[in-house]
C-alpha cells in the first residue's frame, strides 16, 4: 500500500525556531521548511530508506505532534517488528514512493507528542524508551552559529541530538551523510562547510586512519566525540590536527539522556562532580562501580537515580567510563582486570590506531586479557624508518606490561587491517 | 588433526618467555619456578597452541595435577591435545 505524500500540512504546532536552517543531504541544500512532510500513521513505527525520509519523519514530527518511533530498516529485525506491531504501532517504511505502513496488529490511541527511542540493544534485545521532542532537546543555550556534520544511524540518540539543535536554534546548519558516504565524509563536509562534527570515538578513530589530511581540511571549530568510552589519546590525536577547535565528549544514552559534558580535552570528568545536585542538571554518583545518573532529561518512567550499566574507575582525580558493567570487567584468576583501562594503554601508543580488549578463555586462570588492534598506516613521507616504527605483538605486549600490572597486560595480540565498525558507529569495543 | 608436537609446543614456550627476556633451559627437569614461568605463562602458552592449530584445547577434560617442571607442561599439553 502507498499513501502519496501530501500538499501544504495543516500544522499542529509553530513552526520550530530552526525551521530556516540550512540542510544538506544527498548533496542537496534545502531549509527543513522545505522539506516533505509525509502522512505518517499515528502511533507509526517509521523506517526510513534514507537520511533524507529520516528528516522529513523528524520534521512531520515537528509540526504535527504525532507518535512516532524512528529507526531504518536493518536495525529493526522481524521480531521487533512484530513487537511494535503488537505495541499498537504502524510500522511504515518511508522511501521515495512515500509511505508504506502495515496495519498494527493491536490498534489504539496515540500519545500526541511521544517520540520512541530503540536502545542500541547492545546488550540483549533494543528497548523502547519515551521521550518527546522536549526533553530530548538539551542544547538550549544560544550557541555560535554551526554547520554540524551527522553522520548518525537515524532515530538513536545521538542522532536525535544533532537533529533536535539544528531544529529548535537558528543558526545551527546540518550535513547528513549517509552510510555509503561515511568513509569520504569529510570531503562532503569539507564541500559544505562542515565547522562542527559529533560521532563515537571509533568514527574519529577511522577517519583519523584513513585520510587524516582529508580531515584536517575540514574547518572544524567544535569536535564532539561520545557514545563509546572517550579515551586520553583520541582526544590527544584531534587536538594534535585541530589545535584551537573546541573538544567536547558527551556522555548521553536514551535512558538519561544527555548527562556529561567535558570540554577541557581530557578523558573522563573531575571528582568533585560526584554527588553534586544542582537545579536542572543530572546528578551523578558511583554506587559498586557503577555510573548512577539522576538526569533531568531522562526518558519517560525513569526519573529517579539511573543504574547506567557503566563502568567507572578513579584514576588521577578523574572518573573515567571504562565500558560495559557485563562486559569491561574481565576476571583473571580472581583478579578483576578492566578492559578498558587496558584498551587505554594499548591506544596510548603511538602507532596503535585502535583496540579492542576481551576476555577469552583459558586454563588454569579461567580468563585471561587478549586484543585486537589496528596499526597506524605508516608515514609515506618517511620511507626509510617506516618498517623500523612498526611494531610487533611481542613490543606491544612490552608497551602494556611497563604500564599495568601482571594480570592485565594482553598476552595475545592479533593486528587487523582495518577498524571494524558497526551502523551505530560502534566496534563494541 | 593440526596437532603440534612436543618439540613445537616447546618452541613456543621458548617464545613465551623469550619476550620476557627469559631462556628456556634445554632440560625438560627444569624447575618452572626457578625460570620464572608462572600460571599467566602457562595461560599464554596455551593459547598459542590454540592459535597454532586452530581448535580450542579442552581445559576441563583433564583431572588435577601437579606442574612442576618443564617436562610436565609440555606432557600436559601434548595429552590437552588429544582430549
Amino acid at each position: 500500500m502507498t499513501v502519496a505524500t501530501p500538499g501544504p500540512v495543516a500544522a499542529t504546532h509553530p513552526e520550530p525556531a530552526g525551521v530556516d536552517n540550512r540542510v544538506v543531504v544527498g548533496g542537496v541544500a534545502l531549509t527543513w521548511r522545505e522539506l516533505p512532510t509525509p502522512a505518517l500513521p499515528d502511533p507509526a513505527a517509521v523506517l526510513a530508506h534514507s537520511a533524507a525520509h529520516a528528516l522529513a519523519a523528524a520534521r512531520q514530527h515537528a509540526v504535527r505532534g504525532t507518535e512516532l518511533l524512528l529507526s531504518t530498516a536493518s536495525r529493526v529485525d522481524a521480531a521487533m517488528r512484530a513487537d511494535l506491531s503488537e505495541a499498537g504501532f504502524a510500522v511504515t517504511v518511508l522511501d521515495d514512493d512515500g509511505t508504506h505502513p502495515s496495519a498494527p496488529a493491536r490498534p489504539r490511541a496515540a500519545d500526541p507528542g511521544r517520540l520512541w527511542l530503540l536502545t542500541s540493544g547492545s546488550t540483549g534485545r533494543p528497548k523502547r524508551v519515551g521521550h518527546t521532542l522536549d526533553t530530548l532537546t538539551t542544547v538550549r543555550a544560544d550557541q555560535p552559529e554551526r554547520t554540524w556534520l551527522c553522520p548518525y544511524a537515524p532515530g538513536t540518540y545521538a542522532w536525535w541530538q544533532v537533529v533536535t539543535l539544528s531544529l529548535t536554534q537558528p543558526g545551527q546548519h546540518l550535513v547528513v551523510v549517509e552510510p555509503d558516504e561515511l568513509d569520504d565524509w569529510p570531503a562532503v563536509a569539507a564541500a559544505h562547510g562542515v565547522d562542527a562534527a559529533s560521532g563515537t570515538p571509533t568514527f574519529w578513530r577511522r577517519t583519523l586512519y584513513r585520510d587524516a589530511a582529508a580531515l584536517a581540511r575540514v574547518p572544524l571549530r567544535q569536535i564532539t566525540l561520545g557514545g563509546e568510552p572517550v579515551d586520553q589519546a583520541i582526544l590527544d590525536q584531534l587536538r594534535d590536527v585541530f589545535p584551537t577547535a573546541r573538544i567536547s565528549w558527551i556522555y548521553a544514552s536514551s535512558e538519561v539522556g544527555a548527562s556529561i559534558v567535558v570540554h577541557d580535552g581530557r578523558a573522563g570528568f573531575p571528582v568533585d562532580w560526584l554527588d553534586r545536585q544542582a537545579p536542572g542538571r543530572p546528578t551523578l554518583s558511583v554506587r559498586d562501580d557503577e555510573l548512577v545518573v539522576t538526569s533531568p532529561f531522562h526518558g519517560a518512567g525513569l526519573a529517579g537515580p539511573v543504574r547506567t550499566g557503566d563502568r567507572v574507575q578513579v584514576v588521577d582525580g578523574r572518573v573515567l567510563i571504562t565500558g560495559r558493567l557485563d562486559s569491561d570487567e574481565i576476571n583473571v584468576g580472581g583478579s578483576k582486570v578492566s578492559a578498558g583501562v587496558v584498551r587505554g594503554v594499548l591506544t596510548g601508543h603511538p602507532t596503535v590506531a585502535w583496540a579492542r580488549v576481551t576476555g577469552r578463555r583459558a586454563p588454569v586462570l579461567g580468563r585471561m586479557v587478549v586484543a585486537e588492534v589496528v596499526l597506524t598506516p605508516a608515514d609515506p613521507s618517511e620511507p626509510a624508518s617506516a618498517d623500523a616504527g612498526v611494531p610487533d605483538e611481542a613490543a606491544l605486549v612490552r608497551w602494556c606490561a611497563d604500564r599495568l600490572p601482571d594480570h592485565a597486560v594482553p598476552r595475545r595480540i592479533r593486528v587487523l587491517t582495518e577498524i571494524p565498525v558497526k551502523e551505530t558507529l560502534k566496534s563494541d569495543v | 588433526m593440526n596437532e603440534l608436537s612436543r618439540a613445537q609446543i616447546r618452541d613456543l614456550m621458548a617464545q613465551v618467555l623469550k619476550n620476557q627476556d627469559k631462556e628456556l633451559p634445554a632440560d625438560d627437569a627444569a624447575q618452572l619456578r626457578e625460570i620464572g614461568f608462572r600460571s599467566l605463562d602457562f595461560s599464554e602458552l596455551a593459547l598459542r597452541v590454540e592459535d597454532e592449530t586452530g581448535e580450542e584445547l579442552n581445559f576441563d577434560a583433564p583431572g588435577l595435577r601437579r606442574i612442576a617442571t618443564v617436562g610436565d607442561v609440555l606432557d600436559f599439553l601434548v595429552e590437552l591435545q588429544h582430549q
